[in-house]
């Protein structure tokens, strides 16, 4: 399989699920946008309405790492699961198995275009202006993207070798919301421990990187982001690699789950 | 153009917590598939026939044995009702077969109307597959699967469902096919396709190979009644 055969299958393939996703539901393509803001008006009423959070625009601020995360997990939850829930495909063609996961994380880059879109609508009707900082937004998606990939191929070939790690995934997804700075601010932390969230946990540093940009218009550490960057991108063709060594134990495994 | 060398496959599937139950498919089975060939396949349910047809495919690996296939033979294997999205339009359907048989988009877009056409479907064809019978289902497989180009044609019982009529425009089909170049592996439950088509045919039973050679021959020791050897076949 050619290399651009590989990625127009991977456009085919995502499209095709986004239009069979749409025709299931009632609102259909309206759930892109309405699904998120659910997501966030829940944590409005949490921690506005209810624990009466004090710190300036929370919603805004809210929304730029609760919408992040919210495509970060979303799209790894699926993309682990998304070989053994290709059975009869997987039955019939020898294709390349990252197909799968790399399908799903694609549809979820094109609903994520239309999120992004929402959150730039709300930030100006909030009177943030975009500045030429916000140039740096391109990169971190970028590296964010990278991330979801690197860890959905892992996660989708252990989920593969042993149906339990899903339940792992679950939890380590709930793991990560609480302790990536979704609804609280690392940067309220002692400086110690600010340093020690971002430096140890990616998506904390991702999260806060779309704040400061988009927030308070300073752009984010170039070597930092370059590290999580590169390390990601190793992490993810070593997955391609391993999906693609052991492409037909794989399918063994999927047509005998 | 396929050679299957003391091919033994079995695997392991759960079937409580912390076992690893083993189960035996195919049990040192040898074979050879000349350019041009039609071999029938014939064993009862569970005899390990879709299993090698999948070993033939590449798309699982024997445990022990080799599988030689002609360097860069491209191969298909069409199977029941397995691999549509059912949200998505038999057009839609049709088009992701294509592709993942490593048709380009372009051709594959190209081949949808010959498709359409072929399976007779009409405007169900623009209908999701969820609202597809099973017969329905077939056409749209052996259609997508049948114009796709392919050297190796691996054909699991798709011909033995859908009405009378498409039976025989698809049988016609597969004929037309065999004049030319075309390799096919055949499995059916039907003894008038297997004869009419077949030049070869095999008894798998238990994993193992019990009979080969002409159809006629194959078939009638596969029919005889001995202990849990025979199998029954449809007269059609």
């Amino acid at each position: 399989m050619t290399l651009s055969h590989y990625a127009t299958l991977i456009d085919t393939m995502a499209r095709l699920s986004l239009k069979a996703d749409a025709s299931r539901y009632f609102f259909g393509y309206i759930w892109w946008v309405l699904e998120p803001l659910l997501y966030v008006l829940v944590f409005y009423v949490v921690f506005e309405l209810i624990l009466q959070n004090r710190k300036e625009d929370f919603v805004v601020f809210l929304m730029c790492g609760q919408l992040a995360f919210v495509w970060f997990s979303k799209s790894l939850n699926q993309a682990s699961r998304s070989i053994l829930g290709s059975k009869g495909l997987v039955g019939r063609v020898d294709i390349p198995k990252s197909l799968f996961p790399l399908a799903t994380i694609q549809e979820g880059l094109y609903k994520q275009a239309a999120v992004f879109l929402l959150l730039f609508v709300v930030l100006f009707a909030k009177g943030y202006t975009p500045s030429l900082v916000w140039g740096w937004l391109l990169p971190v998606m970028l590296v964010n993207y990278l991330l979801i990939v690197a860890c959905s191929l892992f996660a989708a070939y252990l989920v593969c070798w042993v149906f339990d790690f899903h339940v792992f995934i679950s939890m380590a997804t709930i793991f990560l919301m609480f302790t990536s700075g979704v609804f609280w601010d690392p940067r309220d932390l002692d400086p110690a421990m600010t340093h020690w969230v971002l430096t140890l946990n990616p998506l904390a540093f991702l999260l806060d990187a779309y704040r400061q940009i988009m927030l308070a218009d300073i752009a984010p550490n170039v070597v930092h982001l370059a590290i999580v960057g590169g390390i990601a991108l190793l992490v993810a063709l070593a997955g391609l690699f391993l999906l693609r060594r052991h492409s037909r134990f794989i399918a063994l495994r999927v047509i005998t789950s | 153009m396929l050679e299957l060398v003391g091919v033994s496959h079995h695997y392991m599937a759960r079937k409580n917590s912390f076992d690893h139950g083993l189960h035996h498919v195919l049990d040192n089975v040898s074979l050879c598939v000349m350019p041009g060939d039609t071999l029938g396949i014939v064993g009862r349910n569970g005899a390990g026939k879709t299993t090698m047809l999948r070993l033939m495919a590449g798309i699982i690996e024997p445990r022990q044995g080799l599988i030689r296939r002609r360097a860069g033979a491209s191969c298909a294997l069409l199977s029941l009702g397995l691999g549509f999205q059912d949200s998505l339009s038999g057009r839609d359907n049709a088009l992701l077969s294509a592709m993942l048989q490593g048709v380009s988009k372009r051709d594959a877009l190209a081949s949808l109307d010959e498709i359409r056409e072929f399976t007779e479907l009409g405007d169900s064809f623009e209908e999701p597959v969820k609202t597809y019978s099973s017969g329905m289902r077939a056409r749209l497989g052996f259609a997508s699967g049948l114009l796709t180009r392919v050297d190796i044609l691996l054909i699991d019982e798709v011909l033995s469902v859908g009405d009378a009529q498409f039976r025989d425009k698809a049988l016609g089909a597969m004929q037309q096919r065999l004049g030319g170049e075309q390799t096919v592996v055949f499995v059916s439950h039907a003894e008038g396709q297997l004869k009419a088509l077949c030049d070869r045919a095999v008894w798998i039973e238990q994993g193992q190979l019990r009979a080969e050679g002409a159809p006629e021959e194959v078939i009638a020791q596969y029919r005889q009644p001995v202990g849990a050897g025979g199998g029954s076949l449809q007269q059609s």
